[in-house]
């Protein structure tokens, strides 16, 4: 913990961003000796600080910075300023993620190979294919403690909101029901506990059994003496050398004095808004566009999944509050089939919200209120619910652009977070709530209701892998096309949404690059 | 655009008001007295709790859960709050010939709010309520079946997070 490296020390990878990209990066650069000096806008917080309520970790530990939330959608309107639900702290979004930790399927890392051109989408093959990842997937599932067949812990049991939907699921026809995967300890794992099944996965496991990099990866790579985290501290720009080279990040310390770190190399790891928005802000003579923009994609192609919530009132408790918050996973309509109406799949996963959230969720609109609204609430433990994680097609106008006018507390300009649906979403939205609906009806649902869309949970996409340096930002490896020193280690590199939730690949696409860093390091090339 | 105005407030609100309530929950303690701004403003306040009680109505919840969090907007934004209340008892009077509060039905009631649900004064009470009133620990497991924080008890292992029959069926 007490490594130092000083301001001028341009021997050091500054990584921006201490979350499931920058964290594990951090930790396996580290591990093979590779120094590195993580700026983390966020505090640094201890499992003590992590408590069982909704509204006061929401408050303690969200990135609530200014940002407009824009575009055709119902949370333009319902959170104008909170587009995303996205951590600011030490360990980023992974110490409230809910663990569910799926591999992408092989054929999503080509999907415009498999379906073609479509209108208005801006569909890419990911310059990876799943072969590729395959090994870092398996090295990921070690590393988090991931249910299955590679940490060796067995799935959980199936909670009561689980079996609930699993028994309507079977009903209908679907076989593909499983407890997990997921990233949250079944038994001891890691130096870390089991789950207790405390039920709120998404304020953060005060006990540490679901994979954070708060309490792993960050402290075990200051424990190597090879990375140095700052806490509160905000990276504004990325400067570069006459060639074009990065060089060095300015950031604002915690008493929001300027400070420039010198840098071999420079990896952007600050999730799907900040990322493109930190690129963009660090334009220069050289690269007025912002950097490694040569292309026009920075800041576009924001996805943020197909998503929606569908909910149903049981005959009896069910008490969807006890057990992991996501605690079960469909997967039969996640395959590739057209003939539903849409390209792409989606995976239903079974999830709980307490009675805080849920009361403000259900309805954020101006018409979230009544005498049925609070009918719906008495039953709060008859609940069951669940969420849809469906591709979404990165379109160019969906994106991250910066305001004119409007300036943060750092004088930056603030993100314009737009997204709109494209057709396709649509569709496959639909198809989604009417099967968790038929789901529900099938086990004897009294009633069964939509929940709308929360600020998006997962952001993907504004920097994205390409083959061609003209279709995207970086290139297999996270590196950007225009700049052989500056990385993207975030899942803003994401070429496609795929149906699954994002981490597990964020992950193992940081342990490839951290290896990719090294030998050319050991090359002598970076 | 008021909605929009309406629900910049209430992220405002709902940040602030976690810190705010568990305050004033707490100074309520177990006796029934009514908040300190309920009480220097019996006439507004009484109006404001019928307000609140047809925006979320829980017949079973004591009115203190509801002064609770909804009096101290009498005096952070009294003005909006008075003419807010006035405009909804003109509102009433030309619908049904009396004051909001004393249109009897429910439904008439809930009617009248649907045409100024969009305005700035009905959404800051409701997303001062729909905080409010759902996150007073006091009322989770009594009124609702929410249990609320639970590592202190080792979580739900052995405690019923895996013991539903599905019997019904
Ligand atoms: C409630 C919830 C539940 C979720 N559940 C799941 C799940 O079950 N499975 C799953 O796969 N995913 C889940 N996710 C998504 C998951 O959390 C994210 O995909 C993942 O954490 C993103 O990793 P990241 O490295 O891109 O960014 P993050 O983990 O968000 O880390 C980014 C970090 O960068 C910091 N930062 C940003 N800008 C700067 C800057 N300029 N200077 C310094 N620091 C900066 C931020 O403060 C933050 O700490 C969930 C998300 C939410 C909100
Ligand atoms: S349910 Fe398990 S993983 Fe989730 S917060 Fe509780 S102990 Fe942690």
């Amino acid at each position: 913990m007490s490594t130092r490296f000083e301001h001028d020390d341009d021997g050091v990878v500054v990584i921006i961003g201490s979350g499931a990209g920058g964290g594990t990066l951090a930790h396996a650069l580290a591990r093979k000796g590779i120094k590195s000096v993580v700026l983390e806008a966020g505090k640094r917080y201890a499992l003590e600080d992590i408590e069982n309520d909704e509204w006061a970790m929401f408050e303690k530990i969200s990135w609530l910075d200014e940002r407009i939330t824009a575009g055709p959608r119902q949370l333009t309107e319902t959170f104008p300023n909170l587009p995303a639900w996205i951590v600011k702290g030490v360990g980023g979004s992974t110490i409230h993620w809910a663990g569910v930790a799926l591999r992408f399927q092989p054929h999503e890392f080509r999907l415009h190979s498999e379906v073609g051109d479509i209108d208005g989408a801006n569909l890419l093959d990911w310059p990876i294919s799943y072969e590729e990842l395959e090994p870092y997937y398996v090295q990921a599932e070690r590393h988090m403690g991931v249910t299955g067949e590679a940490s060796g812990m067995p799935l959980h049991d199936w909670n009561n909101n689980f079996m609930v939907l699993a028994e309507g699921a079977r009903r209908v026809g679907y076989e593909k029901l499983r407890a997990g995967p997921m990233a949250i300890n079944t038994r001891p794992y890691d130096d870390r506990p089991q789950c207790m099944q405390a039920g709120f996965c998404m304020q953060g496991c005060r006990f540490g059994a679901k994979w954070s990099t708060m309490y792993t990866d960050i402290p075990r790579a200051e424990a190597t003496g090879y990375c140095e985290v700052r806490p509160n501290a905000m990276a504004l720009t990325i400067e570069h050398d006459e060639r074009g080279r990065v060089n060095a990040v300015v950031y604002a310390d915690a008493e929001g004095n300027l400070q420039r770190q010198r840098a071999r190399a420079v990896c952007v790891a600050g999730n799907s808004i900040e990322s493109p928005r930190l690129l963009l802000n660090s334009h220069s003579a050289l690269f007025p566009d912002g950097l490694a923009n040569s292309s026009g994609q920075v800041g576009r192609n924001y996805m943020t999944h197909a998503t929606a919530c569908v909910f149903a009132e049981m005959p009896k408790p069910v008490n969807m509050h006890r057990g992991t918050t996501f605690a079960g996973i469909i997967s039969d309509e996640a395959r590739l089939d057209r003939s539903r109406g849409f390209v792409g799949g989606y995976t239903l996963e079974v999830m709980s919200l307490g009675l805080p959230f849920f009361a403000k969720f259900m309805d954020p609109a101006n018409g979230g209120w009544g005498r049925d609204y609070a009918a719906i609430l008495e039953k709060y433990d008859h609940l069951s619910g669940v969420w849809i994680c469906g591709e979404d097609l990165p379109m160019e106008q969906n994106g991250i652009t910066l305001h004119d006018s409007r300036k943060d507390q750092y004088g930056l300009p603030v993100p314009i977070v737009y997204k709109g649906d494209h057709p396709n979403d649509g569709a496959l939205r639909r198809h989604g709530q009417q099967q968790a609906r038929s789901c529900y009806e099938a086990v004897g649902a009294v009633r069964v209701f939509d929940v709308p869309d929360f600020p998006t949970s997962h952001n993907v996409g504004t920097n994205r892998m390409s083959a061609r340096a003209e279709d995207g930002v970086v290139n297999q490896w996270g590196q950007a096309h225009d700049i052989d020193n500056l990385f993207v280690s975030d899942g803003s590199q994401f070429t496609s949404s795929g149906a699954e939730n994002p981490t597990l690949t964020i992950v193992a696409l940081a342990l490839r690059q951290a290896v990719h860093i090294a030998e050319r390091m050991s090359r002598g090339e970076l | 655009m008021p909605s929009a105005t309406g629900t910049t407030l209430s992220r405002r609100r709902f940040l602030t008001l976690t810190g705010a309530l568990a305050a004033g929950s707490l100074a309520l303690s177990a006796s029934t007295l009514w908040p300190r701004w309920a009480r220097a403003e019996p006439e507004l306040a009484t109006r404001l709790l019928r307000l609140g009680r047809d925006i979320y109505p829980h017949e079973a919840i004591a009115d203190r859960y509801y002064l609770a969090p909804l009096a101290p907007l009498l005096e952070e934004q009294r003005e909006l709050i008075a003419a807010g209340l006035d405009d909804l008892d003109r509102r009433a009077r030309a619908a049904h010939g009396r004051d909001y509060a004393a249109v009897d039905s429910a439904a008439e009631r809930e009617a009248l709010l649907r045409q100024i649900e969009d305005g700035e004064f009905f959404q800051t009470v409701r997303n001062t309520l729909v905080v409010g009133l759902y996150d007073n620990s006091e009322l989770w497991e009594p009124h609702f079946g929410y249990q609320g924080s639970s590592w202190e008890q080792g979580g739900y292992v052995g405690r019923g997070y895996n013991d539903l029959v599905i019997d019904w069926l």
